[in-house]
């Protein structure tokens, strides 16, 4: 099973979970506070979802690390490339 | 660890998507269990707008991105066009 599939499958079992209890299809009464908690469960999943993708890239982005050595190494190699094409004739 | 405005930036995502996701608990998850004569309600909006306001920002998500898309797909047939 490809894990499309996987990912589908689980969010096929959770929905119809929901909309199974919002719709009180199975006859359960639940406290008034429990289902002010329950209808808006898809939003908030895709809000919390929205806000571990933006925590996970804003840690990302914090702790990279410059490669200092490479960067000073790269430069002089297009330095000399530029010199050696420069020399053979090709006009930037 | 990474120089001086990336750490910023980084930290300042990470500052926002923790205030985001903690207000949005609350008042997704807390708020219903808090008795409706506490002064915290105060600070949160009717309840309907907990969906409202993120399917409205979803919405012009994908407007934007539909856009761009546009503009640069736009942008492009025009090059190839001045080159044919």
């Amino acid at each position: 099973m490809t894990k499309l599939v996987q990912w589908l499958w689980v969010l096929a079992i959770l929905g119809s979970t929901w909309v199974a209890l919002t719709t009180g299809a199975l006859g359960l009464e639940l406290p008034l506070s429990c289902q002010e908690v329950l209808w808006p469960l898809p939003a908030y999943m895709l809000v919390s979802a929205g806000c571990y993708a933006l925590d996970t890239v804003g840690c990302h982005v914090a702790t990279f690390h410059d490669c200092e050595d490479a960067t000073r190494k790269l430069q002089s190699q297009i330095q000399e490339a530029q010199a050696d094409l420069a020399r053979s004739g090709l006009r930037f | 660890m990474a120089t001086g405005t990336d750490q910023v930036v980084g930290l300042g995502l990470v500052a926002v998507s923790l205030i985001i996701f903690t207000y949005y608990t609350a008042w997704v998850i807390l708020l219903p269990f808090i008795d409706s004569q506490h002064v915290i309600h105060k600070y949160f909006l009717p309840r309907a707008y907990a969906v409202a306001i993120p399917l409205a920002a979803g919405l012009l998500l994908l407007l934007f991105v539909g856009l761009f898309i546009t503009y640069v797909m736009l942008k492009s047939e025009r090059v190839t066009k001045k080159t044919q």
